[in-house]
């Protein structure tokens, strides 16, 4: 488990300093859909969350890192300097990935393997 | 005692906001973010350099289709710009003369600092620079490139580094003046690397490609710095103004070195 988690802390950490410093220079991170630039971090802690095993903490420890790691290296979106903002924001969402999976996807999953 | 799971999750979240907000109250936070940005800053330099000649490499592939119409361009644009030269190094000499003769170079107008850019971060119209409060930098100071040319202003201000806002960012606002049309208006960020100038009277006659720079007024920025070419107008009936969207005259992508001035 620390072995993972110290894994999930360099990967976070290197992918915010490609985030803001390599990949600024691919227009396709720029402004690229409705004013709204690729976020790496966003889409992996959505990632971990979507294909992690059911009962797994692994989502929220992946949400924390990555979100103090935004936190530190981004400015919020909607303007507000708050520490902490993209760790409480991704947080939320694990919650509210984990909540449509657990009630709504994985009973669905199960019925069909039993039928 | 068993805990239900709610009440758990609930006084965790409790928990993590009064840490966070207390966080911020203290200023802990920004001393946080200055170690990682000190400890980062010789790794970001190297992504930097890399994305930057990988960026030059994949744009030279792409564009090689249209290489020979832009060679026949650009072949024109020398010999206009050749004429030009002439004329401006004319026009230099006798600028040389007339700055000797008054004694206003721009070293004495402005003192500046110079400062490499070390991250950018598009999605919020930010920039991270590699001088702080150790340079003597304060919130609120013009940043601007070797060309005159306005880019924005310190936001937040680290020990050895800060952050600056660009002008098209939303919360971006300064008086500004279309040159030699005498029209004042304000300059508002837009997000997204755009901006527009809002406010201008409209029986003022303005045409896209006007030059648009700072104004005096408001005091933000010394007046006369490049902001950009106005690009889109919009005019109506109904409002007492004009708007218009302004092209901003430096290129993200290609900012490197930025001057901040501490004294104008």
């Amino acid at each position: 488990m620390v072995k993972n988690i110290l894994i999930l802390i360099i990967f976070f950490y290197i992918l915010a300093l490609l985030q803001t410093s390599f990949f600024i220079h691919f227009s396709v991170f720029l402004k690229s859909w409705a004013n709204w630039a690729l976020n790496l971090i966003f889409i992996s802690v959505i990632l971990i969350n979507l294909f992690e095993a059911g009962k797994s903490y692994f989502g929220y420890i992946s949400s924390l890192i990555g979100g103090f790691f935004l936190d530190i290296f981004s400015n919020s979106f909607i303007e507000i300097n708050f520490f902490g903002f993209y760790i409480i924001i991704l947080t939320l969402i694990t919650l509210f990935i984990k909540l449509i999976l657990k009630r709504y996807v994985r009973p669905v999953i199960r019925l069909g393997g039993q039928g | 005692m068993k805990l239900p799971s709610s009440f758990k999750i609930g006084l965790i979240s409790v928990l993590l906001i009064s840490f966070f907000i207390v966080l911020n109250l203290t200023g802990f936070s920004k001393e946080i973010k200055n170690f990682f940005y000190l400890i980062s800053s010789p790794i970001q330099k190297t992504f930097w350099r890399a994305g930057d000649n990988m960026s030059d490499f994949f744009e030279a592939i792409s564009q090689s289709k249209n290489l020979k119409k832009e060679n026949e361009e650009l072949k024109l644009k020398i010999q206009a710009f050749l004429a030009e030269n002439i004329a401006l190094k004319d026009l230099k000499k006798e600028n040389e003369i007339l700055r000797e003769a008054l004694g206003i170079g721009l070293e004495k107008n402005f003192k500046l600092v110079i400062s490499q850019i070390i991250g950018k971060d598009i999605s919020s119209d930010t920039i991270l620079v590699n001088k702080g409060l150790n340079d003597g930098l304060t919130p609120g100071l013009p940043v601007i490139t070797s060309q005159k040319i306005l880019v924005g202003k310190i936001s937040e201000v680290y020990k050895n580094f800060s952050k600056v806002m660009i002008i098209s960012n939303k919360e971006s606002s300064f008086d500004a003046e279309i040159e030699n049309r005498e029209a004042i208006g304000i300059a508002k960020g837009k997000g997204g690397l755009k901006l527009y100038l809002d406010f201008i009277p409209k029986e003022k006659e303005i045409l896209e490609g006007d030059i648009v720079v700072t104004s005096a007024l408001g005091g933000i920025f010394p007046k006369g710095l490049l902001v950009g070419q106005i690009k889109d107008i919009k005019r109506s009936d109904i409002e007492p103004f004009q708007q218009a969207e302004i092209s901003p005259f430096f290129n993200i992508k290609e900012l490197e070195t930025l001057f901040i001035l501490i004294n104008w």
